[in-house]
């Protein structure tokens, strides 16, 4: 049996176990918090690492967001300015090239408000052409401020005069910056020149009101190239409008001068009928008269009623004579006059035109034997046939060869040649004579026209010769015409119709 | 004989004239020839800002008479057509029988308790309910109201805790100076107007953001409301700070794109995604203005979104919605979808819509408008179905007869 320091001493053995295990289980406790604890710092210290982690994720998202919302507003800005350019591209009115832009295109691009002006600088003067993000007062007040401070806003005129591009970005004077500020009503701004090369130049004005926009160097050349693609438009439309002006002042004077020559034509057709009305009645009037002239110096000449003396015989012989050279005029008179009146009419058929050279070389043949002229002919085969009417013809050939021996000195040439022509058949009557002067030239074809020279002051000739040669030739549909040189030869041409 | 129409009829038109007037008759003209219907029971009129609101609503009301007209204001327009910057869109339906709704509005909520005006609301669109079975409540209200979950809270406070709500906060062209409600031929802001669908109306509704966590939770340590002072005891900005290396200047220079690309999220037990908030402003004292409420202590962390994630929440909440209708087929789909997705997505923005097309298929009417804020139950049986006010998410509504 146990006695009471038996039982005590086993309590206290037993207290002492207790304590013991309380302090080991409370060592082991302590070493399980130290544990937790330990592993509690190590999840906070990566929380906090992961924290940091986070913070740099967010810091980088945010860069890619705001580059991505930047390429997005080039992107979008960029397609609103080639579908703008592509509008403005196919207008060539000046009015309607402002028109074009448009709130949505100037939305992509991210503004909201617009202005375009023209500066006139002999007025000195802006003239607003649009306008877009701004009520009828606004317009108004913006209008009158430029109108009334032209010169107060003088840095707007400079760059138009600098050619060069600005911004709420780049402009340095920060008391200019805020008076355009207010004035357009915006926080954040572009102006670019529109500079045609002729005519008034002008302003691009765009702005945003939106305080978090942000300009840089991309949005000022994206509106360089819309304001210099405007600035192009400008001067195609104006060039264009030059261009159709000029056309229809250039129609417009054609057509007035065709007017004139035709009211000229009409009178002097009328003036041409008169003269050649005048010529058929007074030749009309002058043959009878001279018929009967003649007939009595014939009578009187054939001494039918008596003996002439000598002296007035001689002096019959000449008012003959002179009554036929009169006759003669008269008739070519009198032939011109048919000619133009359209009252001759050709007899047009086909001709050998060598035989009617020959015809015409021998019935001169003695004057040109008398001279002593070199005649030739030269008709090759395929320029031999004409088709023309015989007699008038004949005249022609006899007055340009009667003419060529009249002016040919002795021992001279004479030569006929002929060719195909483009129009017809052209026939060249080339002398070895005096010439004709240049200012003469066209002048010989005239009625009574002769030239000044020492053998036409000698020899006879009514001036109607080569008249009537040309009215024949024309009324051939042919033409005619003459190359000359003095002391060196001339040469008649004249075109006839072929076959 | 005549045919007993089974189904809603809806006919959609848009305008895009210059002239406002122009532009309103073309929607309506459109939107009448698209409906194959004679009756029209309702009209959704949503528009950009450039046009003159009260014209367009002037015109439609005119035009239409006794129709009620409800609507507001967008950023832009979401159609089957695709997505417009710029234009007038016009939604007529004809109900079948059997579908019931009513309309209501309320105006300057500013001057009066939020709460309250969401109560009125609600009221006005119980009035003349009474029988009848409720489905569903659309709400367009302005999305510049400062406390659209105290709003939200007091409509249903009337409506139903549970009772489904389908809602978007109307935009402008991001300027968040005004935003335009419609009713009827008014036109107004600081407002809202509602529908109130009942009877045997079909309906889905699908709603994700697809924005992910990023770094260590945080807790909100001082908040009240919308405004929240201190995030794990420091200034609320102060994790904006660290995150971008950037000081208050900074932030609030780049705020509109903080506030869009990195939102915070409220961590919501049960939920699969966090609720996100859109930052509005930051105080001098470094607190933060979340378009939202966000309830002190709450865990909050930085969110992140990429254009794959958001397109993949897009199909997501197209399924979502789809699933909603049990395989009864759908006869249009309304869509209110986030402006900071529109902004996000840039130049893939067309995408979210070939999602949709892609789930409901390519002939599924789509009216949509882009939005500042949309409401919509969480779907956690803990939050027994109530509405939430959400930010950066786009909210799927299919509509079955």
């Amino acid at each position: 049996m146990l006695g009471d320091e038996g039982i005590i001493n086993l309590l206290g053995a037993a207290s002492l176990l207790v304590i013991i295990f309380l302090v080991i289980a409370l060592i082991q406790k302590m070493e399980k918090i130290k544990t937790l604890q330990d592993a509690v710092n190590k999840l906070q210290k990566f929380l906090d690492e992961m924290d940091e982690q986070a913070k740099l994720i967010v810091r980088i998202d945010m860069e890619l967001n705001k580059t991505q919302e930047e390429l997005n507003k080039k992107i979008s800005g960029l397609y609103a300015l080639q579908r703008l350019s592509r509008e403005i591209s196919t207008t060539l009115e000046e009015n309607q090239i402002f028109k074009r832009i448009d709130a949505d295109y100037l939305n992509d691009m991210g503004f909201e408000k617009s202005c375009g002006f023209l500066w006139n600088a002999g007025e000195k003067k802006f003239l607003l052409k649009v306008n877009i993000g701004y009520s009828p007062d606004e317009t108004k007040s913006i209008e009158s401020a430029l109108d009334m401070n032209g010169e107060k806003y003088s840095e707007l005129i400079n760059l138009i005069r600098n050619e060069k591009t600005t911004s709420s970005i780049s402009l340095s004077d920060s008391a200019q910056k805020a008076r355009l500020k207010q004035l357009f009503g915006v926080e954040s701004f572009i102006f670019s020149p529109l500079l045609p090369k002729e005519g008034d130049k002008g302003l691009l004005f765009v702005g945003t009101k939106n305080t978090e926009t942000i300009i840089n160097e991309g949005d000022e050349e994206l509106i360089t190239i819309l304001s210099n693609q405007l600035g192009q438009a400008l001067e195609n439309a104006r060039l264009f409008e030059k261009t159709w002006h000029a056309q229809q002042s250039l129609e417009n004077k054609v057509e007035e001068r065709t007017r004139d020559l035709t009211n000229a034509l009409k009178e002097v057709k009328i003036i041409n009928k008169r003269k050649t009305d005048f010529i058929s009645s007074v030749s009309h009037e002058l043959r009878t008269p001279l018929t009967s002239i003649k007939g009595y110096a014939s009578i009187l000449l054939s001494e039918k009623l008596g003996a002439v003396a000598p002296d007035i015989k001689e002096r019959l012989d000449k008012i003959n004579r002179h009554s036929d050279e009169l006759v003669h005029m008269v008739n070519e008179l009198l032939d011109i006059a048919r000619i133009e009146s359209g009252r001759m009419s050709m007899n047009k058929q086909r001709l050998n035109l060598k035989e009617i050279v020959e015809k015409a070389s021998d019935l001169l043949s003695m004057q040109l034997k008398e001279r002593n002229i070199d005649f030739s002919l030269s008709i090759p085969n395929d320029a031999k046939a004409v088709l023309a009417d015989r007699g008038q013809i004949e005249r022609v050939f006899i007055n340009i060869i009667g003419n060529a021996i009249k002016f040919t000195p002795e021992k001279g040439k004479i030569s006929v040649n002929a060719h195909k022509a483009q129009t017809g058949i052209e026939v060249d009557i080339s002398d070895s004579g005096c010439g004709i002067p240049a200012e003469a030239q066209e002048a010989i074809f005239e009625e009574f026209y002769r030239v000044d020279n020492p053998i036409n002051q000698v020899a006879k000739g009514t001036g109607l010769g080569l008249a009537l040669v040309k009215h024949i030739i024309e009324a051939h549909g042919g033409k005619i015409w003459v190359k000359s040189k003095l002391d060196a030869g001339s040469t008649f041409s004249f075109i006839l119709p072929e076959t | 004989m005549q045919l007993i129409q089974m189904a809603i009829n809806i006919g959609i038109g848009i305008g895009q004239d210059k002239d406002t007037l122009q532009a309103a008759r073309e929607a309506l003209r459109l939107a009448k020839s698209n409906l194959h219907a004679e009756k029209i029971d309702l009209a959704i009129v949503f528009s950009s800002v450039e046009f003159s609101q009260q014209n367009i609503l002037k015109l439609i009301s005119d035009t239409l008479g006794e129709t009620p007209v409800a609507g507001c204001s967008s950023f832009a327009l979401i159609s089957k057509q695709g997505i417009f910057k710029y234009g007038i869109m016009v939604a007529l339906l004809s109900l079948p029988e059997g579908v019931y709704l009513s309309t209501a509005f309320i105006k300057e909520i500013g001057s009066k308790s939020v709460t309250l005006a969401g109560e009125e609301l609600g009221e006005k669109l119980l009035y003349g309910f009474k029988d009848i079975r409720r489905d569903l409540s659309l709400i367009f209200s302005d999305g510049l109201m400062h406390d659209a979950a105290g709003f939200l809270w007091g409509l249903q406070e009337k409506l139903g805790k549970s009772f489904p709500l389908a809602g978007a906060s109307a935009s402008d062209n991001l300027a968040f100076k005004k935003t335009y409600q419609y009713y009827a031929n008014e036109v107004f802001s600081d407002g809202a107007c509602g529908i109130l669908w009942g009877g045997k109306l079909n309906f889905g509704l699908g709603l994700k953001h697809g924005w992910r966590p990023l770094g260590k939770p945080r807790y909100v340590t001082k908040a009240c409301g919308n405004l929240v002072n201190e995030i794990d005891g420091a200034p609320a900005a102060t994790i904006y700070e660290e995150y971008l290396a950037a000081d208050l200047v900074k932030l609030r220079r780049e705020l509109k794109h903080i506030s869009i690309f990195y939102p915070i999220g409220i961590f919501l037990p049960g939920e699969e995604e966090y609720l996100l908030r859109n930052i509005l402003s930051i105080e001098d004292n470094g607190a933060l203005v979340f378009q939202g409420n966000v309830p002190q202590a709450s865990m909050i962390r930085l969110m992140i979104g990429t254009k794959e994630s958001c397109l993949e929440a897009t199909r997501q909440a197209a399924i979502e919605a789809k699933n909603g209708l049990l395989g009864k087929p759908s006869n249009f789909v309304l869509v209110f979808n986030s402006v900071s997705r529109y902004i996000l997505l840039g130049r893939q923005v067309n995408k979210e819509l070939e999602a949709i097309k892609e789930i409901f298929g390519k002939e599924i009417p789509i009216i949509g408008i882009y939005t500042y804020g949309e409401q919509a139950p969480l779907k956690a049986i803990n939050f027994q179905g109530i509405a939430h006010l959400h930010n950066q998410s786009i909210e799927i509504l299919a509509i079955g007869g």
